[in-house]
């Protein structure tokens, strides 16, 4: 049995005459959690929405579970949980109204109290999503991905504008899921979120692919040490300190 | 099913904690109507042959539904498409139809509950009592509603923006409410504004609601049916047609 969760071929994606994702192939095996880095703008989220069906390539393929998501959504998001970045919940919602909503989206969710509780999250239950801190209302939007038992979860940008403390408790969490054999697909501009959380990585620039390897492959194929550096050289923007 | 009104459960749930569904689906037509039948509510309106209580019954009901058609419906799916809520329904095995179906319903049902209101506090502190057939009011209520709706709906789909949607209705809703006798009633109006206010859809709904309320036939009953039959099929294709849930 193949273990490709996800195969991208040569996906490419104009918007007014410029090229926001530019050929992008790649492959992702089950279990595994796989960063796409690259600067704000170059191309991240427009990958994410054409994997899942949420924007039409103009060119290439995305195929998640042997199927292409635009055209198999209910099955598909059966088994595929989705963070999208800066999301938002309707006014006045509580943060159980929010999991139970959810839930009924799915044939088999899991129990939405073990979530909560997983996440740190059971006691603000009968709290507004509104009134909720940066970082835990970020760890209820990974509750609310997992709540159907997906199989694969897309994380956008999950940790953006987090403080410190809360960005590693939100990573504890995901350490968690990885080790539980959850496969996951997430985009970050954070190196040191790279490095903690992800089995493979690919740098993309202006759309096109830079490099692609495990954490310390990237590395060693730049003349730095540590990958914040080498990811500016990739880029090519050194910047002396 | 059973899944779908569960979310329709929690939608309807937000519904009642919102303040401003509160205060103009609910509060207001019932202010109205106090106002009017106590300053008024024996009194013939016009030559219309009806008491300003009569008249008013069937105007604050339908001010019901346009808070529904109107507030309610764009500003829900408006503010959830900018809020990526529909996106996210997108993105589950459930499509963003029915988070729109299940905000169609609460909509509905708040302008039932207007309507029921409106006609508890009639009955029980003015002594209103209707003279036409229940059912047929039924009847013209349902079909006001329809077409209000579809007209809600569409704007909902043709708005990208909140503040666009925003100018929309409210080109699109206070001259209907002003015109039709929702407000002021029609029966006073002059001939040449009368007119004017025939085009306007909420007028023959309201004109019918209260023929059927005074078991009176109207003259140009079939016009009126036309016009908002026609109107549902015709905003509610649009509607459809030109929807994005981004």
């Amino acid at each position: 049995m193949s273990t490709e969760c996800i195969e991208v071929c040569e996906l490419t994606k104009s918007f007014r005459g410029r090229k926001v994702v530019d050929g992008l192939s790649f492959v992702l095996e089950k279990g595994q959690v796989f960063g796409l880095l690259g600067h704000n703008g170059a191309g991240k989220s427009t990958t994410i929405e054409m994997l899942l069906g949420l924007k039409k390539p103009d060119n290439g393929r995305a195929v998640i579970l042997g199927r292409e998501a635009a055209k198999h959504r209910k099955e598909i998001f059966e088994k595929v949980g989705v963070q999208l970045q800066a999301s938002n919940y309707q006014a006045a919602i509580r943060v159980d109204e929010v999991c139970r909503e959810h839930a009924a989206l799915y044939r088999h969710p899991q129990d939405y109290h073990a979530l909560l509780e997983k996440f740190g999250l059971e006691k603000l239950e009968k709290s507004q999503v509104v009134k909720l801190s940066g970082g835990e209302r970020q760890k209820l939007s990974v509750v609310l991905a997992l709540i159907g038992n997906p199989e694969i979860v897309f994380l956008d940008e999950l940790t953006t504008g987090l403080d410190v403390a809360a960005r590693r408790e939100v990573w504890r969490t995901l350490k968690g899921l990885k080790e539980s054999g959850l496969t996951v697909f997430l985009t970050t501009h954070y190196m040191e979120e790279a490095e903690n959380l992800c089995d493979r990585i690919m740098l993309i620039r202006n759309g096109k692919k830079v490099t692609e390897g495990t954490v310390a492959e990237v590395v060693k194929a730049s003349p730095y040490d540590n990958l914040e550096e080498a990811y500016l050289w990739y880029m090519g923007e050194e910047v002396e300190l | 099913m059973k899944r779908f009104f569960k979310v329709y459960g929690i939608e309807q749930k937000l519904f009642f904690r919102s303040a401003d569904v509160f205060v103009f689906n609910l509060c207001m037509p019932v202010a109205v109507l106090i106002f009017i039948a106590m300053i008024a509510g024996s009194k013939a309106a016009g030559n219309s042959g009806m008491t300003y209580l009569q008249s008013a019954f069937a105007s604050l009901v339908a001010v019901g539904i346009c808070c529904s058609a109107f507030m309610s419906i764009p500003i829900v799916i408006v503010d959830y498409r900018d809020k990526k809520i529909l996106k996210h329904f997108y993105c589950s095995p459930c499509s963003p139809g029915w988070i729109l179906g299940a905000d169609t319903i609460c909509s509905a049902v708040m302008a039932v509950l207007s309507a029921l209101l409106v006609w508890a506090v009639s009955v029980l502190c003015f002594g209103y009592r209707m003279q036409g057939n229940a059912l047929a009011f039924i009847g013209a209520w349902l079909l006001t509603l329809v077409s209000m709706f579809s007209i809600g709906l569409m704007i909902a789909s043709l708005c990208r923006t909140v503040k666009v949607m925003n100018a929309v209705t409210s080109a699109v809703y206070f001259p209907m409410l002003f015109l039709s006798g929702a407000t002021i009633p029609y029966e006073l109006f002059p001939k040449g504004l009368q007119r004017v206010a025939d085009i306007l859809p909420l007028t023959q709904g309201i004109k019918l609601m209260k023929a059927a309320s005074m078991g009176i036939r109207p003259g140009v009953a079939g016009y009126s049916i036309i016009l908002l039959l026609g109107i549902t099929v015709i905003c509610g294709m649009i509607s459809v047609k030109t929807f994005r849930w981004e």
